[in-house]
């Protein structure tokens, strides 16, 4: 690797010979971007690069928690026959969102160069937006407080809708939790502009048990085959779930309160991390035939391109969230110091892990704690990406060095505010107990290329067909499978956590001894997992979540049935 | 082969001559490396600068500018098959079924072709017969193979066995896919979504939750 760099750095000083395929002649490096190249062809470095911007120049964008609107003005009022068990878990929460098509500002440098910024549609760069801003609201919810949220599509009609890819039909996914499917944002329930959907958020742990407590969510487009476009225009948001164990107050005086560090939005900050691709006018840039993956060249955290926060010299819990479309990363402050990760795909671990680097896979994520009190008051730390990835397909497997490494976002120390009460407890949360006298079946779930689409179990999505049927109450071991060479899957299933039985053979150690809703795959991979299915019934979905693979057919439809109403075929 | 000859030939059989957009003019020294091809890309549409500036021959020996005739300004359905892959992986039975679906579309509003994956060896005259055999009564498009070559590239296919379907509107720039042996309604309901106007419809089949 260091090798590969040295000879490119020296043939950079001097004028960069051309490799040999390409006719052998020594020619100018700029004149290799005069290389015929097609646009329609998969290599992402074929799409032009976005225009620069100065990293760490622009806020980090902290969304607000969701402000509660009176259910009295909901008209129509919530049905309460359109949705399971509701009467039991009746909403004490109310929300409304209306998504649209307006400006969000990723970077002054991109809004300058855009012909519609500064007019009445205000100064950004073209989005679709939750209720005026991308990330949306937070939802910021409470174990025992059951939610309602009525969504409505005011995204403009396709021939009139500014942003050249997407399609304006929604149907909003909360990623991961124990949503009953027609909440749940399955990809056949979508609206279109005019339209509304209503989502019943339960605030239920799954089977009852606190121990399947889900902290870290987010909420996002799930539309059939316009996952990846519609979620990458900006339709993604995040959830935090508190409980009284994890109650988001690091001074709780609960004796059985974790205090990690909160509150929301102060000490508990949640970070999407997107990559986007601008074009020359500073708009998002998409290629939808490119049905490997879609790679930006700079990552937005929060839809900010490489911003900063101001942080005091005391601990930080941050839930950082992989919001694809289809880059990977490896995380970690460019001093190598040290962060500890507390919990998997938004679920506490039992006991904290100490790393100085995290990767995570489209719609992983990771809460970690970072103690800046290392840091004198003027310090600066960088959190970069050193996962090297050159195609939508997967990393590459090498680690980006020196210059190379990808800027995230810049923590900038500023003087204590007060003390920090908060705690990195030596214990969290308990697994829930695996009994595997329950299980009832076992499947198996290939995810692979055929025919220029992916395939889960060598089928193409069919909504037609239940791929799966488990009965409710029962428990299942799944095996995910990735029978490719060179890609990544980063494997995902509706509603239930998994625990992991066995990761290629080989019982889970450090951050994988989890719950968890997304199994990222490497080449060859395989993951063993354990799963129950309790509460509501219906129709979910496993996909890739790589989204520009789950929009090209990498989806399969299971049921939960009712118990002895199916064969659990 | 050399283009201009062969575009100059064209000229007097098109209608019209769109306007070539070169992407790679090589500058100076390097104007006659070999490693420089040109890289004609169409122009006048939404994602004209995707497709390459070639021209094809259905099976009726028509020509026409690929981009600019037959998809710029219109809404498609593109499939890709050959005579052998046909063999091996056969769709087209399960695309005339969506044809039948769509027939008083095609040719008007709609616009349906199968590009062939095997320009070497697929004359109009293979083509004809491959698509009388099956009854689909849409246009099947072969062409130089470097220049099917440039399109197949720019659907991302490849190989001979593709089993997509890349259905578009370049009113409104959208593309999607399904594949090319999905349930035939699922395609035709691709088509409907992509429609604008009165086409326009969301779905065929109503899979909401209650």
């Amino acid at each position: 690797m260091a090798k590969r760099r040295d000879v490119l750095k020296a043939g950079a000083v001097a004028v960069a010979s051309t490799p040999a395929i390409f006719g052998g002649a020594a020619i100018p490096r700029a004149a290799q971007a005069q290389l015929c190249r097609t646009e329609g062809i998969r290599r992402p470095e074929t799409e032009p690069n976005s225009p620069p911007v100065t990293p760490y120049s622009t806020p980090l964008y902290i969304p607000p928690a969701m402000t509660p609107v009176d259910p009295q003005t909901l008209a129509p009022p919530p049905d309460p026959n359109r949705h399971q068990r509701f009467d039991e878990f009746q909403p004490v929460k109310h929300y409304v969102q209306h998504l649209t098509e307006g400006l969000w500002e990723y970077h002054p440098q991109l809004s300058a160069l855009n012909p519609l910024s500064g007019g009445e549609m205000g100064v950004g760069s073209l989005a679709w937006l939750f209720n005026g801003a991308t990330p949306g609201e937070q939802l910021v919810a409470r174990y025992g407080e059951p939610v309602f949220v009525r969504r409505y599509n005011d995204l403009p009609a396709t021939e009139n809708a500014l942003l050249p890819f997407g399609l304006p039909y929604t149907t909003i996914h909360l990623h991961n939790a124990h949503t009953a499917s027609e909440s749940d944002g399955y990809p056949g329930d979508f609206v279109g502009p005019g339209e509304f959907w209503d989502h019943h958020y339960g605030m239920l742990y799954a089977r009852n048990d606190p121990n399947e407590a889900l902290a870290s969510l987010w909420y996002h487009d799930h539309m059939l085959d316009f996952t990846a476009t519609n979620v990458y225009a900006g339709l993604s948001a995040m959830a935090t779930f508190y409980d009284d164990l994890d109650s988001g107050d690091e001074n709780d005086p609960n004796p059985d309160a974790l205090r990690l560090p909160g509150t929301y939005g102060k000490y508990d900050i949640s970070m999407i991390l997107h990559d986007v691709r601008f074009d020359a006018m500073g708009n998002p840039n998409y290629n939808v035939f490119d049905t490997d993956g879609h790679l930006g060249d700079l990552i937005t955290v929060n839809r900010k391109v490489s911003p900063y926060l101001e942080v005091e010299p005391r601990k930080y819990r941050f839930r950082i969230y992989d919001g694809g479309p289809s880059r990977f990363y490896e995380l970690g402050l460019a001093d190598e110091s040290e962060m500890f990760v507390i919990a998997n795909d938004g679920n506490l671990l039992e006991e904290p892990v100490e790393v100085t680097s995290i990767v995570i896979g489209p719609a992983n994520r990771h809460d970690v704690i970072i103690d800046f009190s290392r840091y004198s008051v003027g310090d600066k730390v960088n959190m970069v990406n050193i996962m090297e990835q050159i195609n939508g397909q997967g990393p590459t497997g090498r680690r980006l060095e020196g210059p190379d490494r990808m800027p995230v976002i810049q923590f900038r120390i500023k003087p204590l505010e007060g003390p920090d009460n908060s705690r990195i407890p030596d214990f969290m949360r308990k697994l829930p107990h695996i009994n595997l006298n329950e299980v009832v079946a076992e499947r198996e779930w290939i995810f692979d290329h055929d025919m220029g689409l992916w395939t889960v179990n060598h089928e193409f999505m069919d909504p037609t067909k239940v791929s799966a049927a488990p009965q409710q109450g029962t428990a299942e071991i799944w095996t995910f499978r990735n029978a490719g060479t060179s890609w990544a899957h980063p494997v995902h299933v509706h509603f239930e956590e998994f625990q992991v039985l066995e990761w290629n053979g080989r019982p889970p150690t450090g951050v994988l001894r989890s719950r968890k809703d997304v199994a990222t795959l490497g080449p060859g991979d395989s993951a063993r997992v354990f799963y129950r299915f309790d509460d509501f019934l219906g129709r979910y979905v496993i996909h890739c979540h790589n989204n520009v693979h789950e929009d090209n057919a990498m989806m399969a439809r299971w049921d939960i049935v009712p118990n002895g109403g199916g064969t659990g075929a | 082969m050399n283009k201009t000859t062969r575009r100059t030939f064209l000229a007097g059989a098109a209608a019209a001559v769109p306007v070539v957009a070169t992407a790679a003019v090589a500058p100076g020294a390097v104007q006659n490396n070999p490693a420089f091809k040109t890289c004609p890309r169409a122009t006048g549409g939404k994602n004209a600068f995707r497709f390459p500036q070639v021209i094809v021959k259905d099976q009726h020996k028509e020509k026409a500018w690929f981009y600019e005739q037959l998809i710029a300004d219109k809404l498609v359905l593109i499939s890709f098959t050959s005579v052998k892959g046909e063999q091996y992986y056969p769709l087209l039975n399960n695309l005339v079924k969506v044809h039948q679906m769509i027939e008083d579309r095609v040719g008007k509003d709609v616009h349906m072709y199968t590009v062939t994956t095997d320009p070497y060896h697929d004359t109009p005259e293979a083509l004809k017969a491959l698509a009388e055999k099956h009854g689909a009564k849409w246009r099947f498009l072969t062409g130089a193979p470097e220049d099917v070559r440039e399109i197949l590239t720019a659907f991302n296919a490849r190989g001979s066995l593709f089993g997509l379907s890349w259905i578009g509107n370049e009113k409104t720039g959208r593309w999607m896919n399904k594949p090319s042996r999905l349930h035939p309604l699922y395609i035709a309901e691709a088509v409907a979504r992509l429609s604008t106007g009165k086409q326009h419809k969301p779905f065929l089949v109503d899979e909401h939750s209650v």
